[in-house]
């Protein structure tokens, strides 16, 4: 757990420097809210295990066993990536940033918590699992609709990924990594395709199509992909999930996972 | 739950509070993180005397030395705000509402 710890600090002391190299008031205030944030769940994960260490007398990561332990670190893990109800840094450090540093802080910045969450997923309390990821798809969903700087919209898609991803966990791991691949390759497309276009307002897209037409029609892939249409790579993953969630006589959960995948869906379609 | 564990875990706990509800300074905030890497500081050396092995006794010192770096971390950042911002106080950070 110390290493596991260590490596997280690093992690975000490494990415704070990246963050904060503009010298523009924005990158600043996003950097110093993204440490502070960080720096707290990096306590409370420290905290979660010293505790359970405390009580069962152990100190491997795939053995915490206590049920407070356990929950804190949940917890402590989602305000790491961003996951609900603790996204609200999520959208502001994301717009504050360049599309660069924005790409690392959405995909490599999920992968080390991830790591550690998939490490714990059998003894993780289940109604907290799936209770988070309803409440992240819907709000990743509900909080994108009505912005128009790119990077938000990024950010609250981020978070709505990220609440499929941990509904899934409790019932089939695997399909939590498989999900966690594929959104990172179709973030870093969408990042990359935007950071090429420089473009940060939905206004500025619109001027792309004289610009370079083939790049445009790949980014409208991509954006649909992210939403998950049929024929785009996106739709596996929430196949494989519902498909699992009604095998698991759960259909009320996977009818509102499904409908609050709409709600991003309409505001990508924008 | 032994009274050790449940000094430094209201230790934890009252600077975690500190954190979350931090009113007009970002330096509050720092503070009450260094409470609390503290906190789980004395709780790591505790555990490590109880168990009277050594071999988990690096690693409150290796704690310290991480706190240290996040805590000059954080006040470097204190500083760029300080430049960029003006003053220190929360209400300044607003620049990125939606």
């Amino acid at each position: 757990y110390i290493l596991a710890w260590m490596g997280l600090e690093i992690n975000t002391m490494a990415i704070i420097p990246l963050m904060a190299q503009q010298h523009h008031p924005r990158a600043t205030e996003a950097a110093t809210k993204y440490f502070l944030t960080q720096a707290t769940a990096a306590a409370m994960i420290l905290f979660a295990s010293t505790t359970n260490a405390w009580i069962t007398g152990d100190w491997n990561i795939p053995q915490t066993s206590h049920p407070a332990a356990t929950s804190l670190l949940t917890l402590a893990l989602a305000l790491k990536i961003g996951l609900a109800p603790m996204h609200f840094w999520l959208p502001e450090v994301l717009q504050g940033l360049n599309l660069t540093t924005g790409l690392i802080l959405s995909t490599w910045q999920k992968l080390a918590p991830f790591i550690l969450i998939y490490q714990i997923a059998p003894n993780t309390n289940p109604t907290i699992l799936t209770s988070m990821g309803i409440l992240s798809t819907l709000i990743g969903g509900w909080g994108g609709l009505n912005q128009t700087q790119l990077r938000k919209i990024l950010a609250y898609s981020s978070i709505a990924h990220l609440g499929w991803m941990i509904t899934i966990l409790h019932f089939m791991p695997a399909l939590t990594l498989l999900n966690l691949t594929i959104y990172i390759i179709m973030t870093s497309t969408m990042f990359l395709s935007l950071k090429s276009l420089s473009a940060t307002k939905i206004n500025s897209l619109a001027i792309t199509w004289p610009k370079t037409p083939i790049l445009t029609v790949m980014t409208m892939l991509s954006l649909l992909s992210l939403g998950g249409l049929p024929p785009l790579t996106g739709f596996m993953p929430k196949w494989l999930i519902l498909q699992e969630l009604t095998k698991q006589n759960l259909p009320i959960l996977a009818t509102i996972m499904a409908m609050s995948a709409l709600l991003s869906l309409f505001f990508y379609l924008r | 739950m032994t009274s050790v564990h449940f000094s430094f875990s209201s230790a934890f706990t009252l600077g975690l509070m500190g954190l979350a509800f931090h009113r007009t300074h970002l330096l509050s905030a720092l503070l009450c993180l260094e409470g609390m890497m503290l906190s789980l500081f004395i709780a790591l050396s505790l555990w490590a005397l109880q168990l009277q092995t050594i071999m988990f006794s690096a690693a409150p010192m290796l704690l310290l030395a991480f706190s240290a770096c996040e805590a000059s971390a954080g006040l470097a950042l204190l500083v760029a705000t300080a430049r960029t911002h003006g003053t220190d106080h929360l209400q300044n950070l607003n620049l990125l509402q939606c």
